[in-house]
Protein backbone atom coordinates (compact mmCIF):
# COMPACT_ATOMS: atom_id res chain seq x y z
CA UNK A 1 0.00 0.00 0.00
CA UNK A 2 1.35 3.39 -0.84
CA UNK A 3 2.60 5.81 2.01
CA UNK A 4 0.08 7.93 3.25
CA UNK A 5 1.57 11.32 4.37
CA UNK A 6 -1.17 13.48 7.04
CA UNK A 7 0.26 17.04 6.57
CA UNK A 8 -0.37 20.84 5.93
CA UNK A 9 0.83 22.40 2.73
CA UNK A 10 2.94 24.65 4.34
CA UNK A 11 3.69 23.45 7.90
CA UNK A 12 7.99 23.51 8.51
CA UNK A 13 7.34 20.06 9.83
CA UNK A 14 5.40 19.23 7.16
CA UNK A 15 7.81 19.90 4.29
CA UNK A 16 10.82 18.66 6.45
CA UNK A 17 8.92 15.00 5.75
CA UNK A 18 7.65 16.11 2.01
CA UNK A 19 11.65 16.87 1.01
CA UNK A 20 12.94 13.53 2.01
CA UNK A 21 10.24 11.81 0.42
CA UNK A 22 11.25 13.13 -2.76
CA UNK A 23 14.94 12.74 -1.73
CA UNK A 24 14.20 8.98 -1.71
CA UNK A 25 11.61 9.19 -4.53
CA UNK A 26 9.34 7.52 -2.07
CA UNK A 27 5.71 7.22 -3.67
CA UNK A 28 3.15 9.05 -1.57
CA UNK A 29 -0.48 9.76 -1.31
CA UNK A 30 -0.52 13.31 0.19
CA UNK A 31 -3.78 14.00 2.26
CA UNK A 32 -4.36 17.61 3.48
CA UNK A 33 -4.81 18.78 7.23
CA UNK A 34 -6.44 21.85 7.35
CA UNK A 35 -4.68 23.57 10.34
CA UNK A 36 -7.39 26.39 10.25
CA UNK A 37 -10.28 24.45 10.67
CA UNK A 38 -8.50 22.08 13.37
CA UNK A 39 -9.07 19.08 11.28
CA UNK A 40 -5.79 18.12 13.60
CA UNK A 41 -7.53 18.30 16.69
CA UNK A 42 -10.84 16.27 15.90
CA UNK A 43 -11.11 12.52 17.49
CA UNK A 44 -10.03 10.58 14.38
CA UNK A 45 -6.46 12.40 14.33
CA UNK A 46 -5.84 12.31 17.83
CA UNK A 47 -6.02 8.44 17.60
CA UNK A 48 -3.07 8.68 15.06
CA UNK A 49 -0.92 11.78 16.28
CA UNK A 50 -2.06 12.42 19.71
CA UNK A 51 -0.20 15.55 20.50
CA UNK A 52 -2.54 16.88 17.79
CA UNK A 53 0.51 17.67 15.57
CA UNK A 54 0.98 17.34 12.06
CA UNK A 55 2.23 15.50 9.91
CA UNK A 56 2.21 11.75 10.41
CA UNK A 57 2.79 8.89 8.27
CA UNK A 58 0.62 5.73 7.86
CA UNK A 59 3.34 2.97 5.96
CA UNK A 60 0.90 0.67 5.57
CA UNK A 61 -0.19 0.59 9.20
CA UNK A 62 2.69 1.60 10.73
CA UNK A 63 1.91 4.95 11.69
CA UNK A 64 4.61 7.41 12.98
CA UNK A 65 5.01 11.45 13.80
CA UNK A 66 7.98 13.52 14.44
CA UNK A 67 9.28 14.80 11.41
CA UNK A 68 12.40 13.99 12.27
CA UNK A 69 11.71 10.38 13.33
CA UNK A 70 10.11 9.82 10.30
CA UNK A 71 13.12 11.42 7.67
CA UNK A 72 15.50 9.13 9.95
CA UNK A 73 12.96 6.08 9.22
CA UNK A 74 12.72 6.86 5.41
CA UNK A 75 16.99 7.11 4.73
CA UNK A 76 17.21 4.30 7.02
CA UNK A 77 14.47 2.10 5.26
CA UNK A 78 15.07 3.09 1.54
CA UNK A 79 19.30 2.81 1.60
CA UNK A 80 19.41 1.83 -2.17
CA UNK A 81 16.99 4.51 -3.63
CA UNK A 82 17.03 8.06 -4.10
CA UNK A 83 19.57 10.67 -2.70
CA UNK A 84 22.86 8.43 -1.08
CA UNK A 85 23.86 9.08 2.38
CA UNK A 86 21.28 11.01 4.08
CA UNK A 87 21.75 9.15 7.12
CA UNK A 88 25.82 7.28 7.34
CA UNK A 89 26.27 3.82 7.66
CA UNK A 90 24.68 2.73 10.98
CA UNK A 91 27.87 0.08 11.09
CA UNK A 92 29.93 3.27 11.19
CA UNK A 93 29.41 4.21 14.76
CA UNK A 94 31.76 7.66 14.64
CA UNK A 95 30.05 8.86 11.62
CA UNK A 96 26.61 7.67 12.93
CA UNK A 97 27.63 9.93 16.21
CA UNK A 98 28.62 13.22 13.96
CA UNK A 99 25.65 13.14 12.29
CA UNK A 100 23.58 13.50 15.74
CA UNK A 101 25.52 15.84 16.91
CA UNK A 102 24.65 18.08 14.05
CA UNK A 103 21.16 16.71 14.23
CA UNK A 104 20.60 17.52 17.81
CA UNK A 105 22.35 21.21 16.99
CA UNK A 106 19.90 21.80 14.84
CA UNK A 107 17.46 21.53 17.27
CA UNK A 108 18.83 22.97 20.32
CA UNK A 109 21.09 25.93 18.64
CA UNK A 110 18.50 26.47 15.73
CA UNK A 111 15.28 25.42 15.30
CA UNK A 112 14.45 26.78 19.29
CA UNK A 113 15.56 30.46 18.52
CA UNK A 114 14.95 30.48 14.49
CA UNK A 115 11.25 29.64 15.54
CA UNK A 116 10.69 32.57 18.33
CA UNK A 117 11.93 35.20 15.35
CA UNK A 118 9.50 33.37 12.96
CA UNK A 119 6.43 33.43 15.00
CA UNK A 120 7.46 36.99 16.46
CA UNK A 121 7.62 38.86 13.29
CA UNK A 122 5.72 36.47 10.96
CA UNK A 123 2.90 34.75 12.36
CA UNK A 124 1.20 37.46 14.81
CA UNK A 125 1.73 39.79 12.12
CA UNK A 126 -0.48 37.57 10.38
CA UNK A 127 -3.02 37.13 13.31
CA UNK A 128 -3.40 40.81 14.14
CA UNK A 129 -1.08 40.30 17.32
CA UNK A 130 1.73 42.41 18.24
CA UNK A 131 5.40 41.71 18.01
CA UNK A 132 7.18 40.88 21.39
CA UNK A 133 10.60 42.74 20.19
CA UNK A 134 12.63 42.14 23.14
CA UNK A 135 11.63 38.13 22.86
CA UNK A 136 12.40 38.82 18.80
CA UNK A 137 15.80 41.00 19.84
CA UNK A 138 16.77 37.99 22.13
CA UNK A 139 16.30 35.30 19.80
CA UNK A 140 18.07 37.09 16.81
CA UNK A 141 21.37 37.71 18.69
CA UNK A 142 21.60 34.32 19.99
CA UNK A 143 20.60 33.14 17.07
CA UNK A 144 23.55 35.21 15.07
CA UNK A 145 25.80 33.49 17.99
CA UNK A 146 25.13 30.34 16.85
CA UNK A 147 25.54 31.10 13.31
CA UNK A 148 29.05 32.42 14.28
CA UNK A 149 30.06 28.96 15.29
CA UNK A 150 28.20 27.34 11.98
CA UNK A 151 30.53 29.83 9.92
CA UNK A 152 33.41 27.93 11.90
CA UNK A 153 32.22 24.32 11.36
CA UNK A 154 31.24 25.33 7.82
CA UNK A 155 34.61 26.49 6.90
CA UNK A 156 36.25 23.10 7.68
CA UNK A 157 33.95 21.03 5.69
CA UNK A 158 30.99 21.44 3.41
CA UNK A 159 28.41 19.77 5.23
CA UNK A 160 27.29 20.27 9.08
CA UNK A 161 28.08 16.35 9.64
CA UNK A 162 31.34 16.21 7.57
CA UNK A 163 32.04 15.68 3.88
CA UNK A 164 28.32 14.19 2.94
CA UNK A 165 24.87 16.42 2.74
CA UNK A 166 22.66 14.70 6.07
CA UNK A 167 19.39 15.15 6.76
CA UNK A 168 21.12 16.82 9.66
CA UNK A 169 21.94 19.70 6.71
CA UNK A 170 18.40 19.93 5.30
CA UNK A 171 16.31 20.02 8.06
CA UNK A 172 17.63 23.65 8.50
CA UNK A 173 15.03 24.45 5.26
CA UNK A 174 11.89 24.88 6.47
CA UNK A 175 12.83 27.70 9.28
CA UNK A 176 15.84 28.81 7.51
CA UNK A 177 13.87 29.90 4.64
CA UNK A 178 10.94 31.36 6.80
CA UNK A 179 14.03 34.11 8.66
CA UNK A 180 14.16 35.25 4.97
CA UNK A 181 9.80 36.22 5.96
CA UNK A 182 10.61 37.49 8.64
CA UNK A 183 12.89 40.34 7.66
CA UNK A 184 16.23 38.07 9.43
CA UNK A 185 17.60 37.00 6.55
CA UNK A 186 20.99 38.41 6.85
CA UNK A 187 21.62 36.31 9.53
CA UNK A 188 22.32 34.12 7.06
CA UNK A 189 23.43 36.11 4.11
CA UNK A 190 26.11 38.19 5.87
CA UNK A 191 28.19 34.54 6.65
CA UNK A 192 29.63 33.74 3.77
CA UNK A 193 30.15 29.72 4.71
CA UNK A 194 26.54 29.53 5.83
CA UNK A 195 25.42 31.42 3.01
CA UNK A 196 27.07 29.38 0.45
CA UNK A 197 25.77 26.10 2.15
CA UNK A 198 22.14 27.29 2.94
CA UNK A 199 22.16 28.48 -0.98
CA UNK A 200 23.08 25.01 -2.14
CA UNK A 201 20.44 23.45 -0.19
CA UNK A 202 17.68 25.56 -1.25
CA UNK A 203 18.47 24.88 -5.14
CA UNK A 204 17.63 21.38 -4.53
CA UNK A 205 14.95 20.28 -6.75
CA UNK A 206 13.19 18.45 -3.52
CA UNK A 207 12.96 21.72 -1.99
CA UNK A 208 11.84 23.78 -5.05
CA UNK A 209 9.55 21.20 -5.81
CA UNK A 210 7.18 22.08 -2.29
CA UNK A 211 8.60 25.50 -1.27
CA UNK A 212 5.28 26.71 -2.13
CA UNK A 213 3.67 24.56 -0.07
CA UNK A 214 2.74 20.61 -0.93
CA UNK A 215 0.21 20.21 -3.28
CA UNK A 216 -0.15 16.83 -4.44
CA UNK A 217 0.66 12.78 -4.44
CA UNK A 218 3.06 11.90 -6.34
CA UNK A 219 2.71 7.93 -7.21
CA UNK A 220 5.60 7.69 -9.57
CA UNK A 221 9.02 8.75 -9.50
CA UNK B 1 42.49 5.61 26.62
CA UNK B 2 39.43 6.12 29.33
CA UNK B 3 36.67 8.64 28.03
CA UNK B 4 36.97 11.66 29.53
CA UNK B 5 33.64 13.67 30.30
CA UNK B 6 33.83 17.60 30.33
CA UNK B 7 30.57 19.44 31.72
CA UNK B 8 29.58 20.85 35.01
CA UNK B 9 28.39 18.66 38.22
CA UNK B 10 24.53 19.75 38.29
CA UNK B 11 24.36 20.47 34.40
CA UNK B 12 21.45 19.01 33.43
CA UNK B 13 22.98 17.74 30.03
CA UNK B 14 26.01 16.65 31.72
CA UNK B 15 23.99 14.17 34.13
CA UNK B 16 21.68 13.16 30.98
CA UNK B 17 25.30 12.15 29.26
CA UNK B 18 26.54 10.54 32.79
CA UNK B 19 23.74 8.65 33.05
CA UNK B 20 23.91 6.85 30.25
CA UNK B 21 27.90 6.07 30.87
CA UNK B 22 25.92 4.57 33.99
CA UNK B 23 23.86 2.63 32.13
CA UNK B 24 26.29 1.41 29.43
CA UNK B 25 28.98 0.69 32.35
CA UNK B 26 31.52 2.74 30.69
CA UNK B 27 34.08 3.95 33.01
CA UNK B 28 34.97 7.38 32.56
CA UNK B 29 36.82 10.69 33.65
CA UNK B 30 35.21 13.60 34.83
CA UNK B 31 37.00 17.33 33.93
CA UNK B 32 34.88 20.36 35.67
CA UNK B 33 34.33 23.17 33.07
CA UNK B 34 33.46 25.78 35.45
CA UNK B 35 30.30 27.56 33.71
CA UNK B 36 30.53 30.12 36.49
CA UNK B 37 33.66 31.43 35.65
CA UNK B 38 32.74 31.35 32.10
CA UNK B 39 35.03 28.26 31.04
CA UNK B 40 32.59 27.34 28.56
CA UNK B 41 33.96 30.35 26.24
CA UNK B 42 36.81 29.98 26.74
CA UNK B 43 39.23 30.02 23.34
CA UNK B 44 40.09 26.31 23.95
CA UNK B 45 37.13 25.14 24.94
CA UNK B 46 35.45 26.84 21.62
CA UNK B 47 37.84 24.94 19.61
CA UNK B 48 36.26 21.71 20.70
CA UNK B 49 32.75 22.70 21.57
CA UNK B 50 32.13 25.46 19.21
CA UNK B 51 28.92 27.00 21.01
CA UNK B 52 30.06 27.27 24.22
CA UNK B 53 28.09 24.35 25.74
CA UNK B 54 28.60 21.59 28.29
CA UNK B 55 29.23 18.41 27.84
CA UNK B 56 31.38 16.99 25.31
CA UNK B 57 33.04 14.10 25.77
CA UNK B 58 36.91 13.27 24.39
CA UNK B 59 36.68 8.95 23.54
CA UNK B 60 40.10 8.32 22.79
CA UNK B 61 40.31 11.53 20.46
CA UNK B 62 37.26 11.62 19.27
CA UNK B 63 35.44 14.81 19.99
CA UNK B 64 31.53 15.21 20.62
CA UNK B 65 28.63 17.40 21.74
CA UNK B 66 25.42 17.84 21.87
CA UNK B 67 24.05 15.37 25.38
CA UNK B 68 21.68 13.69 23.35
CA UNK B 69 23.91 12.88 20.40
CA UNK B 70 26.54 11.98 23.12
CA UNK B 71 23.53 9.28 24.64
CA UNK B 72 23.08 7.50 20.96
CA UNK B 73 27.00 7.12 20.26
CA UNK B 74 27.59 5.57 23.62
CA UNK B 75 24.30 3.35 23.36
CA UNK B 76 25.45 2.45 19.70
CA UNK B 77 29.07 1.54 20.41
CA UNK B 78 28.05 -0.02 23.53
CA UNK B 79 25.42 -2.45 22.66
CA UNK B 80 26.41 -5.19 23.53
CA UNK B 81 27.24 -4.00 27.26
CA UNK B 82 25.29 -2.24 29.73
CA UNK B 83 21.38 -1.68 29.36
CA UNK B 84 20.40 -2.07 25.93
CA UNK B 85 18.65 1.77 25.38
CA UNK B 86 18.44 1.59 21.48
CA UNK B 87 16.26 -0.57 19.33
CA UNK B 88 17.97 -2.55 16.43
CA UNK B 89 15.15 -3.21 14.34
CA UNK B 90 13.55 -0.90 12.33
CA UNK B 91 10.38 0.06 13.13
CA UNK B 92 10.90 -0.26 16.77
CA UNK B 93 14.09 2.19 16.45
CA UNK B 94 11.81 4.54 14.58
CA UNK B 95 9.37 4.42 17.22
CA UNK B 96 12.44 5.49 19.84
CA UNK B 97 13.25 8.75 17.54
CA UNK B 98 9.89 9.64 18.06
CA UNK B 99 9.73 9.19 21.46
CA UNK B 100 13.30 11.14 21.60
CA UNK B 101 11.85 13.71 19.33
CA UNK B 102 8.57 14.11 21.47
CA UNK B 103 10.92 14.66 24.42
CA UNK B 104 13.10 17.21 22.66
CA UNK B 105 9.91 19.38 21.36
CA UNK B 106 7.22 18.46 23.39
CA UNK B 107 8.94 18.12 26.99
CA UNK B 108 12.35 20.03 26.41
CA UNK B 109 11.40 23.62 25.51
CA UNK B 110 8.85 23.84 28.13
CA UNK B 111 10.56 22.21 31.34
CA UNK B 112 13.94 23.53 31.00
CA UNK B 113 12.10 27.63 30.62
CA UNK B 114 10.67 26.41 34.05
CA UNK B 115 13.60 25.22 35.76
CA UNK B 116 15.69 28.23 34.16
CA UNK B 117 13.00 30.82 35.38
CA UNK B 118 12.47 29.30 38.74
CA UNK B 119 15.64 28.05 39.97
CA UNK B 120 18.83 29.14 37.71
CA UNK B 121 18.05 32.95 36.75
CA UNK B 122 17.26 33.62 40.82
CA UNK B 123 20.67 31.80 41.77
CA UNK B 124 22.37 34.27 39.13
CA UNK B 125 20.40 37.59 39.23
CA UNK B 126 19.18 37.43 42.83
CA UNK B 127 15.61 38.55 41.46
CA UNK B 128 13.19 36.16 42.82
CA UNK B 129 11.77 34.22 40.36
CA UNK B 130 8.19 35.05 38.77
CA UNK B 131 5.07 32.97 40.22
CA UNK B 132 2.65 32.83 37.92
CA UNK B 133 4.88 32.66 35.49
CA UNK B 134 5.82 29.05 36.23
CA UNK B 135 2.39 27.94 37.23
CA UNK B 136 1.53 29.03 33.41
CA UNK B 137 4.44 26.96 32.51
CA UNK B 138 3.40 24.15 34.75
CA UNK B 139 -0.35 24.43 33.31
CA UNK B 140 1.29 23.94 29.87
CA UNK B 141 3.47 21.39 30.70
CA UNK B 142 0.80 19.68 32.29
CA UNK B 143 -1.39 19.25 29.02
CA UNK B 144 1.28 17.28 27.20
CA UNK B 145 1.68 15.12 30.21
CA UNK B 146 -1.98 13.72 29.96
CA UNK B 147 -1.06 12.68 26.83
CA UNK B 148 1.95 10.93 27.79
CA UNK B 149 -0.70 9.46 30.43
CA UNK B 150 -2.59 8.11 27.65
CA UNK B 151 0.52 6.71 26.02
CA UNK B 152 1.78 5.29 28.62
CA UNK B 153 -1.31 3.62 29.57
CA UNK B 154 -1.37 1.09 26.81
CA UNK B 155 2.96 0.28 27.17
CA UNK B 156 5.26 0.96 29.95
CA UNK B 157 7.60 3.46 28.40
CA UNK B 158 7.31 6.13 25.87
CA UNK B 159 8.76 3.93 22.48
CA UNK B 160 7.40 0.66 23.83
CA UNK B 161 7.56 -1.68 26.16
CA UNK B 162 11.57 -1.43 26.99
CA UNK B 163 13.50 1.44 28.49
CA UNK B 164 14.66 4.08 26.25
CA UNK B 165 17.20 6.82 26.33
CA UNK B 166 14.14 8.81 25.17
CA UNK B 167 12.69 8.08 28.65
CA UNK B 168 15.93 8.66 30.79
CA UNK B 169 16.41 11.52 29.02
CA UNK B 170 13.65 13.63 30.79
CA UNK B 171 15.21 12.86 34.18
CA UNK B 172 17.16 15.97 34.49
CA UNK B 173 14.56 18.52 34.52
CA UNK B 174 11.81 15.69 35.95
CA UNK B 175 13.97 16.17 39.07
CA UNK B 176 14.57 19.44 39.53
CA UNK B 177 10.67 20.05 38.77
CA UNK B 178 10.32 17.76 41.84
CA UNK B 179 12.33 19.39 43.77
CA UNK B 180 10.59 23.21 43.31
CA UNK B 181 7.50 21.38 44.13
CA UNK B 182 6.01 20.41 40.97
CA UNK B 183 2.75 18.60 40.79
CA UNK B 184 2.84 17.64 37.34
CA UNK B 185 4.32 14.32 37.11
CA UNK B 186 2.29 12.57 40.66
CA UNK B 187 -0.55 14.21 39.08
CA UNK B 188 -1.02 11.47 36.43
CA UNK B 189 -1.04 7.85 37.52
CA UNK B 190 0.91 6.59 34.41
CA UNK B 191 3.26 9.17 34.41
CA UNK B 192 4.10 9.04 37.61
CA UNK B 193 4.59 5.32 37.75
CA UNK B 194 6.97 5.68 34.97
CA UNK B 195 8.85 8.80 36.16
CA UNK B 196 9.58 7.46 39.74
CA UNK B 197 10.79 4.12 38.27
CA UNK B 198 13.21 6.05 36.26
CA UNK B 199 14.35 7.97 38.99
CA UNK B 200 14.75 4.80 41.23
CA UNK B 201 17.45 3.24 38.49
CA UNK B 202 20.98 3.12 39.95
CA UNK B 203 21.92 5.02 37.42
CA UNK B 204 20.13 8.08 37.97
CA UNK B 205 20.59 7.39 41.54
CA UNK B 206 24.55 7.97 40.61
CA UNK B 207 24.60 11.35 39.19
CA UNK B 208 21.42 12.67 40.50
CA UNK B 209 23.18 14.70 43.31
CA UNK B 210 25.94 16.00 40.74
CA UNK B 211 28.36 14.40 38.48
CA UNK B 212 31.76 12.99 39.18
CA UNK B 213 34.27 10.04 37.30
CA UNK B 214 34.22 6.88 37.75
CA UNK B 215 37.49 5.60 36.55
Amino acid sequence: MVLKLYAAPLSTASLRVAQILHEKKVPFEFISIDLARKENKEEEYLEKQPFGQVPYIDDDGFILYESRAITRYLALKYPEQGTQGLVPDIKDVKAWALFEQASSNEVANFESLARVIVYEKVFKARVGQETDLKAYENAHSQLSAKLDAYEKILGKQPYLAGETLTLADLSHLPFGTRLYLAGAGDLIDSRPNVSKWFKALKERESWKEIEKGITASREEW
Amino acid sequence: MVLTLYGYPRSTCTQRVAMTLHEKEVPFTFVLVDLVKGEQKAPGFLDKMPFGQVPYIDDDGFILYESRAIAHYLAEKYAEQGTPLIPKDLKAKALFEQAASIEAFNYNPTASKAVFDKIFKPELTGIPADEAQFQSLMAELGKKLDIYDQILSKQKYLAGNQVTLADLSHLPYAELLSQVGAKVFEERPNVSRWINELRARPSWQAVKGGVSGTA
